[in-house]
C-alpha cells in the first residue's frame, strides 16, 4: 500500500488537494529491472586482439605504397623488430621470472614501434614471429603494443 | 513521500484540535503507519543505473573458466560472436566439448589437430546452414574464432590451434584477452578486400 500523498488544505467547499500518487507501480518497474538486469549482467569485461595467422590461403591484402615490412620476433632473449629496410632492432628481455620465463621489456617496444609508426603513418601491418617456448601471455602484450602503436593488422606465425 | 494508509484524513488545520483530531479516544493506537519508501526508490533507481551500464547486448560470449587465466590487454576490441576454442593447461575444448588433451599434443607431431577441425567445420557448416537464405551469405562470412587460453600455454600449442582453424577455414584468429583499465571499444581495423 504505497502512495504519496500532498497536504490537505482549503475550506470546505473547495476542492480538496489532497491527492496520492501510488508508487508500488514504480517500485514494481523497478524491481522487475533489477532482476533482468542482474540476470544479463556482463561482470568481466572480455576484449579481443585480431590477428591473421600467416599462410592460410587468404587473399593477400594490397600493401600502400609507403609501407614496409615489419616483422618483430619474440623470443627467448627478448625482442627482435625488423624491417624490410634493413633496420633490427633488438630489445633485450629484462631478467627471468620465477619460473624461469623470460620478462619481456613492453615499454620501450611499445616506443620503438610509435617510433617507427611516426617514421611511416600508412604502415598498419606488423607480423609477429614468436618462439614455441613463448606464453600466450606474452604473445598477447606484444599484439597489445603493436595495436596500440598503431599497427592494427597483425599477422601472427612461428619464428622456427 | 510516506506510504499512507488509503482513506479519511484529518486537514493540517485540524491536527491540533482534539474533537477533529480524534484525540479524544485515548487509549487507541492509530491504524494509519507510515512508511518512507524514498529511500529504497533512490536505492532502486540507483541500481537500475549502475545495472544499465554493466549490460551488453551482445550478452556474455566467453566464460570465464576456473583453469584458465586470460592476461590483461589495453588495445582490444569488443568480442564478437564466434566458435570458442578455450586452451587451459591441460585440454582443448571447443564450444563446451573437448577435442584435444595438451599432453597429447606435445607428444604428436602433427601440425593439424584432427578433432578440432573436424568441430570447427561442424560450427561452420551450422553456420551456413542458419544464413542459407541469406542474399549476401558469402559476404557475411567472417571465419572468426576466437581463442581462449590460459597465459601460461606455450605457442606451440597456439601455432597448432591457428593451423587447424585456418584448416577449417577460419582465417581469423581473435586472442582473448581481460580488458585492462580502459574501454574495450577501440573499432576493428579496416580491411581491404582483394
Amino acid at each position: 500500500m504505497g502512495g504519496t500523498s500532498l497536504p490537505e488544505g482549503g475550506r470546505k467547499k473547495r476542492r480538496s488537494l489532497d491527492a496520492t500518487v501510488n508508487v508500488v507501480p514504480a517500485i514494481d518497474l523497478l524491481s522487475c529491472c533489477i532482476s533482468f538486469l542482474l540476470f544479463t549482467a556482463v561482470w568481466t569485461q572480455i576484449s579481443r586482439l585480431q590477428t591473421t595467422p600467416m599462410g592460410n590461403g587468404s587473399a593477400v591484402e594490397v600493401m600502400p605504397a609507403k609501407s614496409i615490412t615489419v616483422t618483430l620476433t619474440i623470443g627467448e632473449k627478448g625482442f627482435v623488430l625488423a624491417t624490410s629496410t634493413g633496420a633490427q632492432i633488438e630489445i633485450p628481455a629484462l631478467a627471468r621470472a620465477a619460473d624461469g620465463a623470460p620478462r619481456y621489456d613492453l615499454a620501450a617496444l611499445g616506443e620503438r614501434l610509435k617510433k617507427l609508426k611516426a617514421e611511416f603513418p600508412d604502415q598498419a601491418a606488423v607480423t609477429v614471429a614468436a618462439d614455441d617456448a613463448v606464453l600466450y601471455a606474452d604473445l598477447v602484450h606484444a599484439i597489445d603494443a603493436c595495436v596500440g602503436a598503431g599497427l592494427g593488422n597483425v599477422s601472427v606465425m612461428g619464428a622456427g | 513521500m510516506p506510504i499512507v494508509q488509503p482513506g479519511k484524513r484529518i486537514a493540517k488545520r485540524f491536527a491540533a484540535s482534539k474533537v477533529f483530531a480524534g484525540k479524544m479516544h485515548h487509549g487507541r493506537r492509530s491504524t494509519n503507519l507510515e512508511l518512507n519508501v524514498i529511500p529504497m526508490v533512490d536505492m532502486m533507481t540507483m541500481l537500475v543505473i549502475f545495472l544499465l551500464q554493466q549490460f551488453s547486448a551482445t550478452g556474455e560470449v566467453l566464460y570465464m573458466q576456473k583453469d584458465i587465466k586470460l592476461p590483461d590487454a589495453r588495445h582490444g576490441q569488443v568480442i564478437e560472436i564466434a566458435p570458442v576454442v578455450a586452451i587451459s593447461g591441460a585440454q582443448v575444448v571447443v564450444s563446451g566439448q573437448k577435442v584435444a588433451e595438451v599432453a597429447e599434443l606435445e607428444r604428436d607431431p602433427s601440425q593439424i589437430i584432427a578433432p578440432l577441425v573436424e568441430k570447427l567445420r561442424d560450427e561452420k557448416k551450422r553456420w551456413d546452414y542458419i544464413h542459407q537464405n541469406d542474399a549476401d551469405r558469402e559476404k557475411n562470412w567472417k571465419g572468426e574464432v576466437n581463442v581462449q587460453a590460459d597465459v601460461k600455454v606455450p605457442f606451440r600449442v597456439l601455432r597448432r590451434v591457428m593451423a587447424s582453424a585456418a584448416e577449417a577455414g577460419y582465417g581469423s584468429v581473435n586472442f582473448a584477452a581481460t580488458e585492462e583499465g580502459g574501454t574495450a571499444s577501440a573499432p576493428a581495423p579496416a580491411r581491404k578486400k582483394p
